[in-house]
């Protein structure tokens, strides 16, 4: 589904993705660990064609994201961090904002954004103003807005920074439930316990791969507990086994 | 027909965020009428109720027609005055700008003995309303001596009259200097509408983070820029309708000139403003930034814009400059239009001008504005 090659990007003489090789299948949940500024989000932007790479090329569904970043815009799904809401519209306006914007007409989308909505129990929320949602709600909502065009691929930046615990396992179970669906679901985070959900981890560290695989395989390889251990240890702290 | 109801639902979006804003409609409509408002009242190159005030040491019966014929008109507020002041220490204490001295003998002279003097001494810290008060202050003296020439006593002034000027102001015959202002704050008011509320909207979804997943979208950039402009576009046209006919009703300024060619004017001039607008927008990352930046133009626009200043009145150089602010073109076409009538024939310069400081100004804010992330 993407495949990077020899990926590099710089700012000016800071390197922050130093050449990666990335393979991600179809169907997968694909986690980019690593501490803040090891170049997760600058990855996960340079394969939504955000940002334009140093060097290296990337391809999404055989197309160069470079070279036809329109097309493969039209493929993927993405949240940031920030949860791109207007706070001053209604959920149900944002929805109807984002689905204008790639083209598709409400009355098309309809039947895809219900089953959403009452999928992510948001069906009372639509009503009122984004600003006015408890976290965990923007969180979903932003999600719901990223797949209002039924993307093959979804990208989420960070989508459980700031969110109770509680909301985060629930939306660990959306998550899945997307994978369960056929979609490839590409996160960053910081927060290791995640990593356990995930089929395959890259663990990112001053912008090079440390190591990249599954979670389970990985803790068995390394001979560690838990995926904190994991990262701990390489991360080069003493203290990996606390 | 897809790209046009993509751009349709980004301008309904614009505009729900607008009308859930009462403070931006109050900012949009309410601002600009009270604007127009207090500066049309206040901005003005008239000068009116100058304190003058007169050392009369002929007390003769002349001395006194004379000053009693400053009093008959509104430009003047006769400041009494007793005999211990000085007239130099009358301007020093702000007690009047201007001071007239009618030496003793006046009366006799004007009889023909001698050539009659009188002294005018004004306050020059405001060299233009100085200039003004002292024009008055002679068309005043000027107009007493010829009702006295033609008056009872044909032994008066009778010698050297010189000539007679018959002095007409085209256009403006009143010299009323709304008829000037009025037009350049409608000009200033379309200005800052569309400049600096774009760069502001565009910033916000900047700080906000919105852009961002503008960005990710397959929107084409132009449909983005066009989104986000075409409401502004409208609502400063729709501004302008307001101001022109808040002109019409308290100013009594109706529009000598065309309306629609009024309108094409400043639908081009609105392509160079909206694109300051993108331009601004791409180089800031909050709001507050965006505002600090419009603001700083707006005020260096109106400035050398001709404005409060004729462009006529500033050395060379300064000029040169004038000439690539928009918004000097624009004054003068909006000025022109409203007060002289001129036709899009007479503008055609102007016309040139503002189509080819458009094209640039947003063709450069549309190739600057990139569908990327820095």
């Amino acid at each position: 589904m993407i495949e990077t090659i020899n990926l590099n990007r710089k700012f000016g003489s800071f390197t922050a993705v130093d050449n990666l090789n990335l393979k991600i299948d179809k169907a997968e949940i694909f986690g980019f660990l690593g501490a803040n500024g090891a170049g997760k989000t600058t990855t996960l932007r340079m394969l939504c064609g955000l940002l334009t790479p140093t060097s290296g090329t990337i391809t999404v569904n055989g197309l160069n994201v470079v070279k036809n970043p329109e097309a493969v815009k039209r493929s993927l799904g993405y949240m940031s961090q920030k949860f791109s809401l207007y706070g001053d519209l209604r959920g149900i306006e944002n929805l109807q904002f984002y689905t204008g914007i790639y083209g598709i007409s409400w009355t098309a989308a309809k039947t895809n954004i219900k089953s959403l909505i009452s999928q992510f129990d948001l069906d009372k929320y639509l009503k009122l103003k984004t600003s006015e949602l408890p976290m965990g709600y923007k969180q979903r909502l932003s999600l719901v807005c990223a797949l209002v065009h039924n993307p093959p691929l979804v990208f989420l930046d960070e989508p459980t920074s700031g969110v109770d615990p509680k909301a985060r396992r629930e939306f660990w179970q959306v998550i899945n439930e997307l994978a369960y669906r056929g979609k490839t679901v590409i996160v960053s985070t910081h927060f290791m316990d995640e990593a356990e959900y995930c089929n395959r981890v890259l663990i990112m560290q001053a912008g090079r791969e440390e190591v990249c695989g599954n979670p389970l395989q990985l803790k068995q390889s390394h001979r560690v507990a838990t995926m904190q251990q994991l990262f701990l240890k390489i991360a080069g702290a003493d203290n990996a086994q606390s | 027909m897809t790209s046009l109801k993509v751009l349709a639902s980004f301008v309904l979006k614009e505009f729900r965020q607008l009308a859930r804003s009462p403070e931006m409609l109050a900012v949009l409509f309410l601002l600009p009428a009270i604007q127009l408002l207090v500066m049309g009242f206040a901005v003005t190159n008239e000068v009116k109720n100058v304190d003058i005030s007169f050392f009369d040491y002929d007390k003769s019966h002349l001395s006194k027609s004379l000053i009693e014929s400053f009093s008959s008109t509104d430009r003047f507020r006769i400041v009494p005055v007793s005999e211990a002041e000085h007239p130099e220490e009358l301007l020093f204490k702000w007690k009047s700008k201007v001071v007239v001295v009618i030496p003793a003998g006046f009366e006799r002279d004007c009889h023909g003995f001698a050539k009659p003097v009188l002294q005018v001494i004004s306050d020059g810290i405001d060299g233009n309303s100085a200039a003004l008060a002292n024009a008055y202050v002679q068309g005043c003296i000027l107009r007493f001596s010829q009702v006295m020439l033609q008056s009872r006593d044909p032994g008066l002034m009778k010698k050297d009259q010189g000539l007679d000027l018959i002095v007409r102001m085209s256009f403006n015959n009143d010299l009323k200097s709304n008829l000037n202002i009025i037009p350049g704050i409608i000009a200033v008011l379309v200005t800052v509408s569309s400049m600096v509320l774009s760069a502001i909207s565009l910033a916000k979804e900047k700080e906000l983070g919105t852009l961002e997943q503008l960005l990710v979208s397959p929107m084409h950039k132009y449909q983005l820029v066009a989104g986000k402009l075409l409401p502004y576009l409208i609502i400063t046209l729709l501004q302008m309708q307001v101001a022109v006919l808040l002109a019409g009703i308290i100013f009594r300024i109706s529009l000598a000139g065309s309306y629609p060619v009024l309108m094409l004017f400043s639908l081009i001039y609105l392509f160079t403003t909206l694109g300051l607008g993108i331009f601004i927008s791409t180089r800031v990352n909050s709001q507050q930034q965006a505002m600090f930046f419009s603001w700083f133009m707006m005020v260096v626009m109106i400035l050398l814009s001709g404005f409060f200043v004729p462009v006529q009145n500033m050395p060379k150089v300064i000029r040169g400059i004038c000439f690539f602010n928009p918004l000097t073109h624009y004054m003068t076409v909006i000025r022109e239009i409203v007060v002289k009538g001129s036709n899009l024939a007479q503008l055609r310069k102007e016309l040139l001008i503002l189509l080819s400081g458009g094209f640039i100004v947003f063709g450069f804010s549309l190739l600057s504005f990139r569908k990327r992330v820095k």
